[in-house]
Order: C-alpha cells, then sequence, then structure tokens
C-alpha cells in the first residue's frame, strides 16, 4: 500500500515516455530480456575497462583497513595505479590489475559533462581521495588499540564490530566507498558515457547508422560508449547479461544499493526498470532510434539519481534516530553518518533529469558536510542539524522522504 | 539496530494488527498492570541474579590472585571451580542485556566463543593490554579462561606447568587475574547501575510501545533466546547455519563436559523469567505467563502459556539425551543436536509470534546484514 504513490509516478512517468515511443513510430523496438547484443554471430557488447575499475576499486576499499600490509604509499599507488612520479607499480594482488593501463584515479570526477570545463574541481575531488587514503594512515593506524574518544582517534565497538574512527569519528574507508560510488560509477554513467556529448561525439551517429566499426572490434562507438555506462553498474556481476538475479551482491558500490534500494518495497522494480532502460536504448541504438536512446537514458540518470540522495537521508536519518537514544550507540552512529557522509559527497555527481542540470556543485555539498566537521565532529553533531541537512537533500528530490527513511 | 527496519517493522506489524485488532474481544493489552511485572523482575529475579554472579565473579578473581601467589595443584582446581561456579551464575544473566548491560556491551565481553588463542597470546606477550577496547572480545570473558585453565596441557599437570615452569608463567598468570578483574569489574558496574537508579527508571517506565520497558526487555528476551540459547549454544555447533558441524564452536571447548550444565542452567533461567520465577526460589511473581494468561491467549484451541511451558519440557526432555560434552555429542551423533535445536526453534516461534502478538509488542531487531 505504501508503495503505490512511487509506483504510480514511476508507471505515469513510463506510460508518458511510451506515449512517445508511439507517436514516433518506434514502439517496434521491443526491451531486450537479457543484455545480448551481436553481429554476425560475435557479441558486440565490451566493458572490461568498467570491471577492471569495480575490482580495483574493491581491492583499494579492502585494503584501507589492513593494518598489517597497508601504507599510505600502497593505497596512494592502488588508487593510481601508478607511482609518485608516475613509475610502473604493482599494488594490487590481482595480477591482471597490475599490468593494466587503467585506474581509479584517471576516471574520478573525469565526466564530460561535469568536469572538462572544470579541471580544477576535479582535481579537488581528486586530492579529497588522496587526503582521505593519506590521513587513515596518518591518524588511525597509530591509534589502532586505542579506545576513541571526542578528539581522539581510535576504535569503537558497533554490536559486534569494530569500527575504526579519526579524531571528528569518521570511518575514512567509508568515505571513499561512498565517495567513489558517486565520484567514479555515477558520475562516469550519467554525465560522461549516457551523455550525448559522449554518445553522438564527432561522427557517432552517422558511423552507427552506416555500422562502421571501431577498428578492430565488433562494435560501433556508440554501442561501446553505453555498454560502458552499463558497466558501471553490473560490470562485476556473476551473470552480465543478465544480472538481476545478483544485484545488490556484485560490489560493494552502486549495485550493492542499488538492490539495497530495490529491496525496499517502497522502491521496488526501480532496478528491473533500470535494466530495461539499459536493454531498450541499446536496442534502440541498434535500430538507430536515438530519441528512444534519449528516453532510456533519461529513465537512468533519474533513478540512479535517486539511490544516491535516498541513501544519502537514510543514514542521516539513521544518525539522528541514534542520537535520540537515552544510550546513543555511538560506534552505530558514527557508521551509519560515516556511510551518509560518502553518500551526500556522491550527490554532487547525480542530475536532475528534468533540468539536465547537476544538483549540487561541490561548493554546496562542501558547505552541507560543513555541518558534520565542526568542532569534535559527529561526537558533537545535533539532532537538529542532521534534520536540516535532510530537508536541505530530499527538497531536491521527488522521493517520497518516509520512504527514503524506511528505507534499509 | 538499525531504526528504519525497525520503523518498517513497526509499520508492517502495525498493518498486521490491524486486522486481527479489530476481532479481538475480551481484555485490553492496556489494562493489565505492567508496572507489577517490571517491579517483579527486577527485585526478585534481575537484581538478585546479579547480585549472586557478582558474588561468584569476585570468589573467581579471588581465586586467581591465590593462584598466581601460589601456584600449586589445590588453588589450580579452587580456581576451575570458581571458573565453572561462575560460568553457571553467569547464564542466569546472560539474557538480560538491557539498560547497563547493553550500554557496556557486557555479554559480547564476558561471553564471546569461540576464544582466539593466537590473539590470548598476543594480549600475554604484550603485558598490557587494555580490555576495553571492542577489537578485543576475543581473548576475554569466560571463553578465554576455558582455554586458560583447561586448554593449556592435556592434564592438570601440564596446565600447572603453564602457570609455573613456562618461560612466560608470570605473565600468564597475570593475564588470569586481568581476565577475572575484567568480569567483576563489569560486573560491578552493570549491578551498581541497576541498584543506584536503573531500577527505578525500569519500573517507572511502564507504557506500551517500542520504548517502554517491558518491550525492551522482552525483545531482548526473545533475542538471548533466539541467538544465543538455541543458536549459540546448539544451532552453530550443530551446523544449523553453516551446513557442517562446528564442534570447535562449541561453549565450554576446553572444559567440554560442562557443555549441557551450561545449557541447563540458561533454559532453566529462561523458564523462570517466562513464569515469573523468583530467583532460586519456587515462589512466583507476575510475568509474562500471567499477562497471557489475562488475555486468555489461546492458540489453535490451546492455552498459549501451556504451550509454551510445555515446550519448554520438551526441550529439557529432549536435552537430557544428549553428552554432557555437545562436541562429542556432535561427533557420535548430532541428529540429537539437530533435534534439541528443532524443539527450541518452536518455542522461538510461540514466543517471538504468538506471544508478541498477544501482547501487542513488536520485534525490534532483524539480523544484521554486516554492512
Amino acid at each position: 500500500m505504501k508503495r503505490l504513490p512511487l509506483l504510480a509516478t514511476l508507471t505515469f512517468a513510463l506510460i508518458i515516455f511510451s506515449n512517445c515511443d508511439i507517436s514516433d513510430s518506434s514502439s517496434s523496438i521491443e526491451t531486450p530480456e537479457i543484455y545480448e547484443f551481436t553481429r554476425n554471430g560475435e557479441s558486440t557488447v565490451s566493458f572490461s575497462g568498467q570491471t577492471t575499475r569495480l575490482k580495483m576499486a574493491t581491492e583499494l576499499v579492502q585494503s584501507i583497513h589492513d593494518f598489517d600490509n597497508s601504507t599510505s604509499e600502497l593505497l596512494l599507488q592502488m588508487f593510481r595505479n601508478e607511482g609518485l612520479n608516475g613509475e610502473d607499480v604493482a599494488p594490487f594482488n590481482n595480477e591482471e590489475l597490475n599490468t593494466s593501463s587503467k585506474s581509479i584515479k584517471s576516471k574520478v570526477a573525469a565526466s564530460r559533462d561535469y568536469f572538462s570545463a572544470k579541471t580544477a574541481v576535479s582535481a579537488e575531488i581528486r586530492s579529497d581521495f588522496e587526503s582521505w587514503l593519506t590521513q587513515v594512515v596518518e591518524e588511525v593506524y597509530p591509534n589502532k588499540n586505542t579506545l576513541a574518544e571526542p578528539g581522539v582517534s581510535g576504535q569503537i565497538a558497533d554490536g559486534n564490530s569494530v569500527r575504526y574512527v579519526n579524531a571528528q569519528g569518521f570511518e575514512y574507508d567509508q568515505l571513499v566507498t561512498k565517495g567513489l560510488i558517486g565520484a567514479l560509477m555515477v558520475d562516469q554513467m550519467l554525465n560522461n558515457y549516457l551523455s550525448t556529448s559522449i554518445l553522438d561525439e564527432g561522427t557517432n551517429r552517422e558511423d552507427n547508422d552506416s555500422e562502421v566499426l571501431v577498428e578492430g572490434k565488433n562494435y560501433t562507438t556508440m554501442e561501446h560508449k553505453w555498454d560502458e555506462a552499463y558497466g558501471y553498474l553490473f560490470g562485476n556481476s556473476a551473470n552480465p547479461e543478465s544480472p538481476m538475479a545478483t544485484l545488490g551482491s556484485d560490489d560493494v558500490f552502486l549495485n550493492k544499493y542499488f538492490g539495497r534500494l530495490d529491496n525496499d518495497p517502497d522502491f521496488e522494480g526501480i532496478a528491473q526498470e533500470v535494466f530495461d532502460a539499459f536493454a531498450l536504448g541499446r536496442a534502440a541504438i541498434v535500430a538507430g532510434d536515438y530519441e528512444l536512446r534519449n528516453e532510456q537514458a533519461a529513465i537512468i540518470r533519474s533513478h540512479i539519481s535517486t539511490v544516491i540522495g535516498v541513501r544519502a537521508v537514510y543514514y542521516l536519518n539513521a544518525g539522528k534516530e541514534g542520537l535520540s537514544n537515552s544510550s546513543p550507540d555511538y560506534g552505530a552512529i558514527f557508521h551509519d553518518l560515516s556511510e551518509g557522509y560518502g553518500f551526500i559527497y556522491s550527490l554532487m555527481f547525480v542530475r536532475n533529469p528534468r533540468s539536465n542540470e547537476q544538483v549540487f556543485t561541490k561548493a554546496e555539498i562542501d558547505s552541507l558536510l560543513a555541518n558534520l566537521t565542526q568542532g569534535d565532529g559527529l561526537w558533537e553533531v545535533s539532532p537538529a542539524t542532521l534534520d536540516d541537512m535532510i530537508s536541505n537533500i530530499s527538497a531536491k528530490f521527488d522521493f517520497n522522504l518516509e520512504h527514503a527513511i524506511n528505507s534499509n | 539496530m538499525r531504526v528504519s527496519v525497525f520503523l518498517f517493522i513497526i509499520l508492517l506489524t502495525a498493518l498486521f494488527g490491524g486486522c486481527t485488532g479489530d476481532s479481538t474481544q475480551g481484555p485490553d493489552v492496556g489494562d493489565f498492570d505492567r508496572q507489577a511485572i517490571l517491579t517483579n523482575w527486577a527485585d526478585n529475579i534481575i537484581i538478585p541474579a546479579f547480585t549472586e554472579f557478582e558474588l561468584k565473579s569476585s570468589n573467581l578473581t579471588e581465586a586467581a590472585i591465590d593462584f598466581d601467589q601460589s601456584p600449586n595443584e589445590a588453588r589450580l582446581d579452587t580456581l576451575q571451580s570458581a571458573w565453572k561456579d561462575a560460568y553457571l551464575a553467569f547464564q542466569q544473566v546472560s539474557m538480560f542485556e538491557t539498560g547497563p548491560a547493553m550500554t557496556l556491551r557486557y555479554r559480547t565481553q564476558l561471553n564471546t566463543y569461540p576464544t582466539d588463542t593466537t590473539e590470548i597470546k598476543a594480549n600475554i606477550e604484550n603485558g598490557d593490554v587494555n580490555l576495553a577496547l571492542p577489537s578485543l572480545v576475543n581473548s576475554q570473558g569466560f571463553p578465554a579462561l576455558d582455554f586458560l585453565l583447561f586448554g593449556t596441557g592435556s592434564s592438570n599437570n601440564e596446565v600447572l606447568a603453564f602457570y609455573t615452569t613456562n618461560a612466560n608463567a608470570q605473565k600468564n598468570r597475570a593475564y588470569l587475574i586481568a581476565l577475572t578483574q575484567r568480569i567483576e569489574d563489569l560486573t560491578e558496574a552493570v549491578l551498581g547501575q541497576w541498584t543506584d537508579t536503573y531500577r527505578d527508571e525500569f519500573v517507572a517506565n511502564d507504557g506500551n510501545g517500542a520504548n517502554a520497558s517491558i518491550d525492551l526487555m522482552v525483545n531482548d528476551y526473545i533475542f538471548y533466546f533466539e541467538k544465543y540459547l538455541r543458536a549459540g549454544k546448539i544451532g552453530i555447533p550443530a551446523g544449523v547455519f553453516s551446513g557442517s558441524a562446528l564442534p570447535s564452536h562449541v561453549e565450554a571447548k576446553y572444559n567440554g563436559e560442562i557443555a549441557l550444565e551450561l545449557f541447563n542452567e540458561a533454559l532453566d533461567a529462561s523458564q523462570n523469567f517466562f513464569n515469573g520465577t523468583h530467583f532460586q526460589s519456587n515462589t512466583s511473581g507476575l510475568s509474562l505467563a500471567d499477562y497471557l494468561d489475562y488475555l486468555n491467549t489461546m492458540k489453535e484451541g490451546t492455552d498459549l502459556t501451556a504451550l509454551i511451558n510445555n515446550q519448554f519440557e520438551t526441550i529439557r526432555a529432549q536435552a537430557s539425551t544428549l553428552n554432557s560434552d555437545f562436541a562429542q555429542q556432535i561427533a557420535s551423533n548430532n541428529t540429537e543436536m539437530l533435534q534439541t535445536y528443532d524443539v527450541l526453534q518452536r518455542n522461538v516461534v510461540f514466543l517471538k509470534v504468538d506471544m508478541l502478538q498477544a501482547l501487542n509488542i513488536n520485534v525490534d531487531y532483524v539480523d544484521a546484514d554486516g554492512d
């Protein structure tokens, strides 16, 4: 019952979209059930670069609290896949990642739409990640056997888990993990590969129409760009052609939280809609129907942006509720708010599907996050402050606030 | 606990509750004297049980100190007995992980098993470790003492050598004292808070709702029954959750012969709490059984209180077939362990589904997803 309004809205939106399809007489394109596209009997789908980056990011975040083996140098090498002076390095356990020419850093805050003319902002964002990776080693490692308290980094219990926090109560690994969801996955997907500035760049449309393939490949440039967007959500899936069965457990980034939202009755179905939009958009590219393709991109942008907004609000609220207990469980609260911090950070990469505009600028996000880092940080943040932040964020989205804070 | 999930459950339960509530006739949950239950729990069960356990834990510390002064076989025997007495007494308070105990993460520090022997040895080597660190719950409490007092040699002579002729003998003894002292300190803190202020707060908070004492305590009670009695003592070692049996996960692994005794003590404590039986007495006061009777709660034509008490008897009867050492039971015939789990599970359903529905109490915990 509670999910009706959202589903109704989504359904309504879809009806509008599909009506457009019909008026374009492109209704003959059916939504493929699996993400499989071929030419001359060979697959045309490729997103190995995205899979590589997902694997690199996975190893990176696993290493952040590996007190015995990690150093700030190693963490930075994993982030850059090169040394401080650009030399070749081998920081990963997976040898394939070491020999790859790709890196996480080169695609952080690197989308065409948001950062091609904002390289200074992009550099600031990359520097935020590098600071977190350095600070965790400098601040938290020496205090790994110290009890955390206001102004003192160390460990704190969250149920049966141990959390390692900085002097303000933040877990750096959560900042990095949740921050990458926005800065790497969402930014590349929504603001780069699904953007007409990339899809229709140069002669892409003509090439796609006449099936001019990329040299040595079985795909057109446009097909490939679309697949690369797909790869940031499903690139580490056990079965990437039909990824819904393992949704939520294929990585600890966008896939995980997309699955989380989809499991909530209030948002159930959102993942299938995104998968369908990817599949139909890809089929539209094959058929040369670019309007239909753009409509699918709009659905993906809207839903992916919703995921980030909902998770940001959800964690802020979880922290607020925790603080309202007579004996607050600070370990649990700090964990929630550290995740929240990362998702708020990620909000600067989402977009408003109607206006096609950025929802929050980096400066706006910085000032929002400054609410959490006053004085002793999370040790002294007030429920009222968290409430203000929730209002500030949810005002920019269409989702139902109750649905967001009730999610799981 | 995740508050949002919690709210969601409230919502669900509210929806379900709305359906059944319309057809319910007779006495109302709100009319029962909940404060009388809370008073009985606090004054006749919880505080007496903690008082008794504090005494036992103080004896344990004393025995460790005596042993340190003259590490001989007689004092080792005394220390081992004091450990067993305290471990049994702990079974009477473990379920009360509410209020002060919850804030202090009491149960986790006293009884996390299997214990981590590598970490124990590292702690001994370091000499001065802070046992308050959350990362050290696997190397303290009763399970760590179990290893130190029974697992450091294959006979008491060998165990004694660990504290006398071993190169680290003095540090080994010092760690014994540190662990016993930690148990006593935490217990004093919990009992102290109960007697200072928490008892009155607890009794005064007699409303109904998610933050009322009765809702919180009943949830903690069922959580204990489900996660610690059913899963921890039986289900996990029997392999219910892992597919294959995990005999190394039994409680009191090194002094294995007391596993059944610990289980029975915990089972008695659970049933006594349900019936409001005063600590170490045959007298009963008000409790969940009376509350259900007052509401005249029936399940499929049978009185729910009787169903639950009968099921406690069924569990007791089934457990009486078990080897006193659960690891041996698992090795010889794990089916008996699994059957014990099954009869425990039936009471989880009676308590968690039927009782909570009758009392209009919502479950406030879900299985953590561990992210």
